[in-house]
Formats: structure tokens, sequence, C-alpha cells
């Protein structure tokens, strides 16, 4: 076990390595960057600076090559650079905002798993009735709808017709928990509804797989409850499947806080994400990436150990 | 044609969907005959003393637009580009992720290692995240906006491919076939190819849905189509929220037809995986003790008979 666990964390370092180098080369290579817009700014504001000062402030004017490597050196000792625009490091930017998307991010994935699993078991349990028919079709329903348009609609008519509007304004959640929890809880249900979808049908399908096995049919002959079937024999076998759907659906979350996040006005990494790639403010942007990538790369590596847990009969060995 | 068949049969749903997407196909194909106002130049015809009509006003069924474009014609055209979208992500996506899955699996050894390091790296980085800047790189439009999602896509899906491709390549015929001095092309294309054809027909129609939502939503985050061009994303996030109260129609019904489709591209990626992975198919049945009383009352029936008639 202890030596898996270090051959696991061993192979993600060539992992951030390749993700940072993908997420470095793919914003070198976009056009326009912050130089520009720097010197525009202080133009306008009546300085006349020179773009290769800028350059040279900025640590843009050494070959692509040479700044990478000096990034990356960074990224191991926990440096992620200067934002370019923001007083603050990206370091400090980040651990600001982390704990607003986490915590929204938190909200839909258990929202998600208390609508779906037990929906999940019980479409299973009841397959190819009516109520099975209407749950998927909903799942379906609730899955196709785009969530920035829907957020929008939330945001919009309930202040029109009943006076009701979700709160904008950030507050901490330790300052004030009740503006705190009326601001993520809309979002939340959002996030999570679609996401309950998903992990809906998945629940359903594994678990369906699970009662075709023989053992199931063994339980049955010996005369063992349906309910203990499903909760004893079925549920926790299905698991395993469900909760890799579960791991790698956290990418898709957080891309959905992304949007979100811009539409609910909440100060987390996926709005200072989409405004730094606007002003091309590179080391804020590779950060937030490669925290939001490290974030998914945890979140599976603690799902592939904790299949040890619930199937005693994997051995990492 | 046992598909057809049983799509129609068995999952009348899926199979109401799949018309649908085939009539969002036809109207794609033909937007130009069917749109009341037509396209000039790459711009719609459209009058600024027709602004902002509400749905059923005559000559405009849906309404129009703030500078007097007509929606009905407009989500035509919408219909074109997601169509577009779909058809061209979904083959893109497919094929890279069927050559560099095959290649992976048939090559093994190093080049494996290195691509599935890639693939594993790709993974992490969520897909929307990916867009994102693939997107801010290549700047906005239909071309731009293919490539961004099926690329990203193409890879995830390797992985699938590969570990089908594997279970194959390691079957007798296989080795056979190397034996006979088959070289890795030949394996490829004449023995693992057909044999995952099932399933990557199983992912492709999975995709479908996905498409045309990830375009809304960059539309929405400012990294999506040209501007100009007709996208019911772009409708939304350029027109309907700015007039959701004075125009409620500019935001509803594009919204609801992206719902549509997403949604009958899901129902259906989802019916064709039912009648075509073989993991689902037949077996020992479902059990439940009800079903199996049934069974049981039949059963104890036809022996009290056939004791009866001894």
């Amino acid at each position: 076990m202890g030596k898996y666990v270090v051959k696991r964390v061993l192979l993600l370092i060539p992992t951030i390595f390749i993700v940072c180098a993908i997420v470095f080369i793919l914003m070198r290579m976009m056009p326009g960057d912050a130089v520009d817009i720097i010197v525009v700014r202080m133009r306008n504001a009546g300085k006349s600076v020179d773009a290769d000062q800028v350059r040279e402030m900025l640590g843009l004017n050494v070959p692509p090559v040479i700044q990478f490597f000096s990034w990356f050196g960074g990224v191991l000792r926990f440096d992620l650079g200067d934002s370019f625009f923001q007083a603050d490091s990206v370091s400090e930017i980040i651990f600001r905002q982390l704990p607003i998307s986490l915590e929204l991010g938190i909200i839909s994935l258990v929202l998600a798993n208390l609508i779906s699993i037990p929906l999940g078991l019980f479409c299973a349990a009841k397959q190819d009735s009516l109520a099975d028919y209407i749950l998927r079709i909903f799942a379906v329903f609730f899955m196709s709808v785009p969530m920035f348009w829907i957020a929008t609609l939330v945001l919009f008519y309930p202040a029109k017709w009943w006076g009701y509007a979700p709160e904008v304004t950030y507050y901490s959640l330790f300052a004030n928990p009740i503006k705190n929890m009326s601001m993520f809880l809309v979002p939340g249900i959002l996030g999570a509804i679609g996401q309950a979808g998903t992990q809906l049908r998945i629940t359903r399908t594994m678990v369906l797989d699970t009662l075709r096995q023989d053992y199931i049919r063994t339980a049955y002959a010996k005369g063992v409850k349906q309910r203990d079937v499903l909760f004893k024999h079925a549920f926790r076998n299905a698991m395993i499947p469900v909760i890799t759907i579960v791991g790698g659906s956290i990418g898709a979350l957080v891309g959905g806080n992304v949007i979100l996040e811009n539409v609910f006005n909440i100060p987390g990494i996926g709005q200072s994400l989409v405004t730094a790639l606007g002003y091309r403010d590179f080391p804020l942007v590779e950060g937030c990436v490669l925290i939001m990538s490290l974030f998914v790369m945890i979140v599976n590596l603690i799902i592939d150990l904790c299949y040890k847990w619930i199937d005693p009969r994997v051995s990492f060995d | 044609m046992q598909f057809w068949k049983d799509l129609f049969k068995k999952k009348t749903l899926c199979g109401i969907c799949f018309i649908f997407l085939i009539l969002i196909l036809f109207v794609g194909i033909f937007a130009d005959v069917l749109a009341p106002s037509k396209m000039v130049n790459g711009i719609l015809e459209s009058s600024l003393l027709d602004r902002m009509k509400p749905p059923g006003t005559a000559g405009h069924i849906l309404g129009t637009d703030s500078s007097g474009t007509d929606l009905l014609s407009y989500m035509i055209y919408g219909a074109r580009t997601s169509v577009i979208l779909c058809v061209c992500c979904t083959i893109l996506s497919t094929l890279i992720s069927l050559v560099l899955g095959i290649l992976s699996a048939v090559l093994a050894g190093t080049f494996d290692l290195i691509v599935q390091r890639i693939v594993d790296a790709f993974g992490c980085i969520p897909q929307m995240l990916l867009l994102l800047l693939l997107m801010a790189m290549m700047g906005n439009g239909i071309p731009q906006m293919v490539i961004a999602l099926a690329v990203p896509a193409g890879i995830g899906g390797s992985r699938m491919v590969r570990s089908a491709a594997f279970s194959v390549k390691d079957s007798g015929y296989c080795k056979n076939s190397d034996l006979l001095g088959g070289g890795f092309i030949w394996k490829s294309v004449k023995h693992v190819l057909p044999n995952i054809t099932p399933l990557v027909i199983i992912s492709a129609a999975g995709q479908l849905g996905g498409v045309v939502m990830m375009e809304a939503s960059m539309n929405f985050l400012g990294y999506g189509v040209a501007p100009g061009t007709p996208s019911w994303g772009y409708l939304i996030t350029n027109q309907g929220r700015d007039h959701m109260f004075d125009a409620p129609w500019l935001c509803l019904v594009p919204g609801i037809a992206i719902t549509l489709l997403t949604f009958c591209s899901c129902m259906f990626g989802d019916g064709v995986r039912d009648i075509l992975d073989p993991r689902l198919k037949g077996g020992v049945g479902s059990y439940n003790s009800k079903k199996l009383k049934k069974v049981l009352a039949k059963l104890s029936a036809k022996e009290e008979k056939s004791g009866e008639a001894a």
C-alpha cells in the first residue's frame, strides 16, 4: 500500500510537467500580450513607456524555453510567479480565491450525490417502470439544459415575478454565514442538477449490471429480501464504477464553476481566470489552470486509493 | 437493419429523437430554402422597421430581434452552424482517438508510454479550461471551434479505443496475422478496427450532445463563433440577456432549441449504446423478486399441468 502511494505520487510529477508544458505553450502561442495592454494604458494615463522596458520588467525578454524552465522551477518550489496586473503574487490570489471555488464545488458535489445515488438505486430497483422512465428522462433533460442559460433565467425572472434575487455580493462564510449561503445555494443547486443527471444514469446502469451477476441470483435463490440484496450485495459492488465517474466528473464540475462564477459574480478562480485570459496575464492564467488540474489529479489519486477500502478484492501489489 | 428495428421498436423515444436529429440535419442543409428571410453576403436580411416584434406577428412567426432580423430565419441558420459543429467535431475527434488509440495499442512499448503520459496530462486539465485556452489562442470562428472541441475530446477518447484495441490485439487471429507476416497497418485496419467499431460508434453517438452545449457555453464566455455568424448560443449571450424583460423570446427560443437538440442527441446516444453494447445485451437478464416469483409461478403451473397429463 505504502509503496503504491509513493509510486502514484511520483508519477504525478511527469504529469504535472506535461500539464505545465501544454498550458505554457498554449499561452505563448496566443496573439497579443500583456505588454501591449500595459503600454496603451500608460499612454492613456499620460506616461510614455518603452515596450522593451516593460517586456524586460515582466521577464518576457528572455527566450520562451528559459521562461518555461524558470517558471516550472518556481512551480516545484510552490512559487507561481507574480501577476502582471495585480499587486499580489499568483499564489496569494489563488490562496484567496480557492476556498470560494471549493465551497461552490463541494456544495454542488454533495447535492448531486444526495440526489443521484438514492434515485439511481430506486430506478434500478424499479427497472422499466413508469417512475424509472420519468426519472431517466428528467435526468437527461437536466443534463441537456445549458447551465449559463438556466442560470441567467434564474437570476432575472424570479426577480421580476416574485421579487426574489439571489445574493450577488460575496461575504465570507465565517463573517456572514447566512448571506454567504444565500449566495451559494442557487449556483450550487444549478451546478448539482446537471451533475446529478449524469450520476443517476451511471448509478442505475451499474447497479443493473451488478444485479445480473451470478451471486445476486444466488442471493435471491437463498431467499434474501430484495432490500438486502440491493443494499448489501448490489450497491457496494456498483459503487466502484460510480465513484470513478464522480472522480472523472470533477473536471466538468470545475469547468461548470467557471460559468457559474461568471454569472453569479462569485469571486472564485474561474472568474479571475476568464478575466486574466482577456488581459493575457500569463502567470495568473497558468497558475489557475495548473491549480485546477492539480486538484483533479489529487481527487483522482484519492479515488484510486479508495478502491481498496470499498472493494477488498482490489490489491495494489 | 436489426439495429433500426430495435431503435424504433424497443426504444421508441430514442427513435423519435433520432427523427428529430435528422430533421435538424435537413433544416441545416436546406437553410437557404427554408428560411423566410435570406442570407445576403453572409448577413441575414433585416429591416429596422420590424425591430422587436413579438412572436406571432404576420411574417415573423417567432418575432424579430433588436436589429429587425426574423428570429425563425436566424434559428434556421443557427441550426446549420450547430449541425456543422456537431458533424465535424464528432468525425474529427473520432478520427483522432482512433489513430492515437490504435497506434498506442498496436505499437505498444515506448511510444505507448509517452502517448499515454500526454493523454493523462490532457485528461487532468478540465475540458472547459482547455477549450478556453485553445479558443483564446486561435480566435473566434467555426473552424477554430471545431478544432478546439475535437482535439481534447479525441485525445480523451483515445484511452477507451486503446484499451479496446489491446484486448483485440492479444487475440488469436491477430497473432496469426503476425505469423503470416502482416504489417502493423494491415493488422490495425483489417483486424483491430472492425472489432472495435461498435465501441467507436457508441462513443461518437454519445459525444454529439456535448458539442452544442459547449459551443453555447463558450459563446457565453466570449470565445465562440465569429460575430455575425448565426448561432443559438451567440443569440442568447448577445441579445437574449440584454432583453430578458422586454423581449423574452430572444432568450427563451434559442435556449429551448439548444436544450431540445442536446436532449435528443443524448437520448439517441443512449439508445445506440443500449442496442450495440455487447455488455448490456442478453446475459442472464435482470432479476428481481417479482420477476422471479412470476417465473416460478409459471414453472409450477407447467409442472402441475404435466403432472395432470401424466
